[in-house]
């Protein structure tokens, strides 16, 4: 069934959808209207939950962390500072395997205080242990919901989840979006039983205990080995959605147009779609260029980008943020991906940074710059500012 | 370069020796280094600190593994642990004891020096706290600081953390030690029995240390594991209850950091297997019906 909703109520029936137990909720801008309709869901009877109104978003992870570790599927969505102070919670439910499913509205982190799209909130949560998928649009939210749980909860992953969506571009937009039937999920995501940790008094078990250098190593690789699991289980989960639903967003990064492309441009989030209809027009024109749109951040797709580093001349990353110092994440991380691989030149470019508008232009500039890299093999700059008064990009 | 490797229980002041000694040899002109290693037991649990003095500066920062000496706080320590594991044969053990060195017998025969620490601390002292006296008896068995260096140290040390009242206490202490110890050379030839200890791979150990019941080569891990770990072998002084005192207005039971005293229809009973003796109990208790006895 097609309904027009917004991003916040596809996210908010991804959840219904997924059968969620436990909704801890906590309101902030824009994400307030996720758990408005959670709570709706649940008054009206369509959701079977526990609605819990806790006092912080710290509450709320901590909620979400006691919640899973007896066993059943939780759920929160936040937003910017709300997601700075559930930081320490984060690394509990990562180390913890707990397969938390966590929205997060992007929005800018003050100062200055702000409301619009940004990723300095979830970027900086990289190193927490959480898997990161980035959308395009409000049915990719949907849908990534229901997956996510399904990939968190998969026993050779076991880690929690931030699945991303810009604020307001998708939070507060009205489009289209197919609901899939509850039967088909219900298919699809099957009851969470868990075996590694589940609080019972009939089953006793330490959990989030102390320990000495002499374990904690090991709980490291645990979760690394299980990050690096996720890889293949996020393509499986994808590829059956797709043969269920018909919708196929094929994993850590979808390519578009890259065929023969001298130039491909990686986009993060909602500017993907921006970009498709620029390339469209540049391909219209007769230019090489191609699109890579970076879904997963965590774990980061270094085996898809060696192979697309190899098969052109140059290549631009796009940036909702920036680690002041060095440059956009997503570029630091590509960069670091294809070293040893491949000499092409790599540009950075940053635009849109507190939820600034990032138009058509913006996008020609960053093709018409990866371009002449791949012709010159030459790059001017590393980090290129867009659209930043004073500062030539 | 010479290190030393201090073993003592938590609340008997491991770390502040460390720190005492490393401020003495800087004093002496050297550079010196002193750094803890514990849990999160606190009172009460094995401790180790660590000191190391050079003329230059030091860059070595792993733990000490084979020391030159080593100075033992706790005189039940010596029987519980290797406390000489590694130690130089040239070396030197510094033992809190009431023995004369020849009496001690550890891993392999080794100059040794004794003390009787802990009756030293409750002389001048009142508490048995053994670190500074230890100083005083490391000075006086290597003569590697001088004895008016160690008392600076302390000075230093512990004046700026409990006040100089006490700190002159602690460096009378350790003249008193200086003045007491015994040196001699100990027997070798003890064995002990290696600390096993539940070591798995991350495929072994429990996803997150989501942790059941478990039985290891080194003894039970997860819920319930405490019976074996009886915390009451850390006991110096013990509680007792006087029943005709008592007026069973639960003080203590609140107070008891440890959970170890329970209501019976006997009146309140004292659990001894995991009672660290730290004396809150009998500090708190109104009717004074309480008395800690070494």
């Amino acid at each position: 069934m097609m309904r027009m909703v917004t991003g916040n109520y596809a996210v908010a029936y991804g959840a219904l959808l997924s059968r969620v137990d436990l909704i801890a909720a906590y309101p902030i801008t824009p994400q307030t209207f996720i758990v408005e309709h959670a709570s709706e869901f649940v008054n009206d009877g369509l959701l079977d939950a526990e609605f819990m109104r806790v006092e912080s978003e710290h509450s709320a992870m901590s909620a979400c962390v006691a919640a899973s570790a007896t066993g059943v599927r939780a759920f929160t969505a936040t937003a910017s500072q709300g997601l700075a102070l559930m930081h320490e919670v984060l690394f509990i439910a990562g180390a913890g395997h707990l397969p938390i499913v966590m929205p997060v509205v992007n929005r800018t982190v003050a100062s200055p205080i702000g409301i619009w799209a940004e990723h300095n909130d979830t970027m900086p949560q990289r190193d927490t242990g959480w898997m990161q998928v980035y959308c395009e649009d409000n049915q990719e939210v949907l849908d990534m919901v229901i997956q996510a749980y399904k990939i968190a909860e998969n026993k050779k992953v076991l880690l929690p989840i931030m699945v991303n969506l810009d604020a307001f571009i998708l939070s507060h937009t009205v489009e289209p979006v197919n609901f899939p039937e509850q039967s088909k999920v219900d298919k699809f995501l099957p009851r969470y039983k868990p075996e590694h940790v589940h609080l019972s008094p009939d089953d006793p078990m330490t959990v989030g205990s102390f320990a000495p250098p002499e374990y904690i190593q090991e709980v490291r690789y645990q979760t690394e080995e299980s990050m690096l699991n996720a890889k293949k289980v996020i393509q499986e989960v994808n590829d059956e959605f797709a043969k269920m639903f018909g919708r196929n967003y094929h994993g850590m990064v979808e390519e578009y147009r890259t065929e023969g492309a001298d130039a491909i441009l990686v986009t993060i989030g909602t500017v993907t779609s921006t970009a498709r209809e620029v390339i469209d027009e540049y391909r219209a024109k007769g230019k090489k260029v191609g699109l890579v749109k970076l879904r997963f951040f965590r774990p980061f797709p270094i085996e898809q980008f060696i192979d697309i580093a190899k098969r052109t001349k140059a290549i631009g990353v796009y940036d909702r943020s920036i680690s002041f110092g060095s440059g956009g994440p997503s570029f630091i991380e590509v960069k670091s991906a294809i070293y040893g691989h491949t000499s092409i030149p790599m540009i950075n470019f940053l635009a849109g940074l507190g939820g600034r508008d990032v138009m058509s232009d913006d996008i020609e500039l960053m093709l018409d710059k990866t371009l002449e890299a791949a012709k010159t093999g030459k790059v001017e700059k590393d980090v290129v500012w867009i659209g930043t008064r004073g500062v030539t990009p | 370069m010479y290190e030393v490797r201090f073993h003592g229980r938590g609340g008997q002041g491991a770390v502040m020796a460390a720190q005492s000694l490393a401020d003495a040899a800087f004093i002496e002109g050297n550079y010196a280094v002193a750094f803890p290693y514990f849990g999160a037991e606190r009172r009460g649990a094995p401790v180790l600190a660590f000191a190391r003095v050079d003329a230059n500066k030091i860059y070595r920062k792993t733990q000490i593994y084979k020391p030159d000496y080593v100075i033992v706080l706790d005189d039940k320590l010596i029987d519980l642990i290797n406390v000489a594991e590694g130690l130089s044969k040239d070396g030197m053990a510094i033992l809190n004891s009431t023995k004369k060195p020849e009496e001690i017998q550890l891993e392999n025969e080794v100059r040794t020096a004794t003390v009787d620490a802990t009756t030293i601390a409750l002389d001048v002292l009142g508490v048995p706290i053994t670190n500074s006296v230890m100083l005083g008896a490391f000075a006086k068995a290597t003569g590697l600081v001088k004895i008016e260096s160690i008392e600076k140290g302390i000075m230093d040390i512990f004046g700026a953390r409990i006040g100089e009242r006490i700190a002159k206490k602690n460096a009378k202490a350790a003249r008193t030690a200086y003045e007491r110890t015994a040196i001699g050379t100990c027997k070798g030839g003890r064995i002990f029995k290696k600390e096993k200890k539940w070591l798995p791979t991350y495929k072994e150990l429990p996803l997150g240390l989501a942790t059941r019941a478990m039985k290891t080569d080194a003894g039970l891990v997860g819920p319930g594991s405490f019976v074996e770990n009886k915390t009451g072998s850390w006991r110096t002084f013990k509680p007792i209850i006087d029943k005709e005192k008592c007026i069973e207005c639960l003080f203590c039971w609140f107070y008891c950091p440890e959970g170890c005293i329970s209501r019976t229809s006997n009146g309140l009973k004292i659990d001894y297997d995991y009672c660290k003796g730290c004396g809150i109990c009998a500090n708190e208790c109104p009717a004074n019906a309480i008395e800690m006895v070494r």
